[in-house]
């Protein structure tokens, strides 16, 4: 079941695609599928590609950003690139259910394959990501994809999280987000490569654009983001004021993802897999695992301790399978 | 090992028809439900909606009719749906369809249509009870 899905991705198979994108999004059977992602048969139609640039847009909801990515498709389509969308929205807690709502405000049209737009149902507590979004971006650039745009939920302050998974992160304010003590707040300001200040067809957009260019003025003379400036420019889907502009910017970026520079991303790795791994071996109601979980759960043996044997356990032989 | 997961649902509402006031209701009702509800809007053409069921990897298509098109718009959407390889795709319609119609469209492969004043849990209950086993 799964070997033919990879085949028909392999294929260039866009249900089987979406399939896929519905398994990792579950994490289900995730190492498989990125693995066979990765390594086409002989003789298929994918042919290996470079890297993707992947672009993140955060800001509060209702600043636009369904909207500015609707307007993005069309300009890297226009270029001839091929582009896939991410867009998350919020699960209730309560329910699990979700209102997937941004591809309404995405305009694509039926036939052109150059795009591929997927809607996701972000669970709270995870940086307002949906899960295992750093796979579903691998999804996506093994089938080829030259742009990935991913929408974030949009929670606003302290939604930073995103950053490391991307290449480029996009911050959208508009008029009469607040006052500048605002941007003063840790968070938004410090994370994002580039600001646009959306609907600036509206009044106060050259004040709210005066305010964050003088609070990253304070950041420069203290000498602490001198080492990449953040692009700061006015732009608005309305009028279609500086969206070829934005796209320029963002083209240009240097691509910061999978540079192998952060231990951190290497640590995020070895984290999934042993989530994997616990997951697989709970479900099968794995012995060794039952007995360390069961003297834990009885007290008999400390939490780190615990913990300790639980990693010893996961990288033994038997787990390796998994 | 496949886990139970949430139903995706698609709603929309083909051609010419800007009546989304029933469509919002029962987005709403699935979404408590714990549903995935993916709402891919107004005025949209058959092919777009094929379109969004496919990238969505939907198990059900809701489609929402006030125009009396539906003869026309639905057998297209049908269509377009088997061409694409999405026949396992449940369709449901609701909106203003009147009696004579309900079993035509019943023919053409509709699962079911649920007219104005349908409550909403015998929808949720329809789509829960003709899912797989895969779906919570």
């Amino acid at each position: 079941m799964l070997k033919t899905l990879l085949e028909r991705f392999h294929r260039r198979d866009r249900l089987a695609l979406a399939r896929l994108v519905s398994m990792v999004a579950r994490g289900e059977r995730v190492e498989e599928i990125l693995a066979g992602v990765g390594e086409p048969a002989s003789g298929a139609a994918s042919a290996p590609r470079g890297p993707a640039r992947v672009i993140a847009f955060t800001g509060s909801g209702g600043v636009g950003k369904s909207t500015l990515i609707g307007k993005l498709i069309e300009q890297v389509r226009a270029e001839g690139q091929s582009v896939a969308v991410l867009a998350c929205d919020p699960q209730s807690p309560l329910s699990g259910g979700a209102l997937l709502g941004d591809r309404f405000r995405m305009p694509v049209r039926p036939d052109d394959e150059g795009v591929f737009i997927r809607s996701l149902a972000a669970a709270g507590g995870h940086g307002a990501l949906a899960e295992h979004l750093a796979d579903l971006i691998r999804l996506l650039e093994a089938f080829g994809f030259d742009v990935v745009l991913i929408e974030t939920v949009g929670a606003g302050q302290g939604d930073t999280e995103v950053r490391e998974l991307v290449d480029v992160l996009v911050l959208l304010l508009q008029p009469e987000t607040g006052d500048d003590l605002q941007w003063e707040k840790a968070g938004l300001l410090e994370v994002a490569d580039v600001i646009a200040l959306h609907k600036a067809d509206l009044p106060g957009a050259e004040r709210i654009e005066a305010q964050v260019r003088a609070t990253l003025a304070l950041g420069v003379s203290a000498g602490l983001s001198a080492a990449s400036p953040v692009a700061v420019l006015r732009i608005s889907s309305r009028s279609g004021e500086g969206i070829k502009e934005l796209w320029q910017i963002l083209a240009a970026r240097p691509l910061r993802r999978g540079r192998r520079t952060s231990g951190r991303d290497l640590l995020r790795l070895a984290q999934q897999m042993l989530a994997a791994r616990f997951a697989v071996a709970e479900a099968a109601g794995q012995s060794e695992l039952q007995q360390l979980l069961a003297a834990w759960q009885q007290g008999e043996i400390a939490s780190t301790q615990a913990a300790l044997a639980l990693v010893n356990l996961l990288i033994s032989a038997p787990f390796q399978q998994v | 090992m496949i886990e139970p997961h949430p139903l995706r649902v698609v709603l929309a509402k083909v051609g010419l028809d800007g009546h989304d006031r029933g469509i919002k209701i029962v987005a709403r009702a699935l979404r408590d439900a714990g549903m995935q509800v993916i709402y891919a809007g107004l005025w949209l053409t058959p092919e777009a909606v094929v379109r969004t069921v496919a990238e969505e990897d939907a198990d059900w298509l809701g489609l929402s009719l006030l125009s009396g098109a539906h003869m026309t718009l639905v057998p297209r959407v049908l269509q377009l749906l088997r061409e694409a390889g999405l026949e396992h795709v449940g369709v449901i319609v609701g909106g203003i369809i009147p009696e004579n119609d309900i079993p035509k469209l019943l023919e053409m492969g509709v699962a079911r249509v649920f007219g104005p004043g349908t409550p909403l849990p015998e929808i949720v209950s329809f789509l829960r009870e003709h899912s797989g086993a895969s779906h919570a």
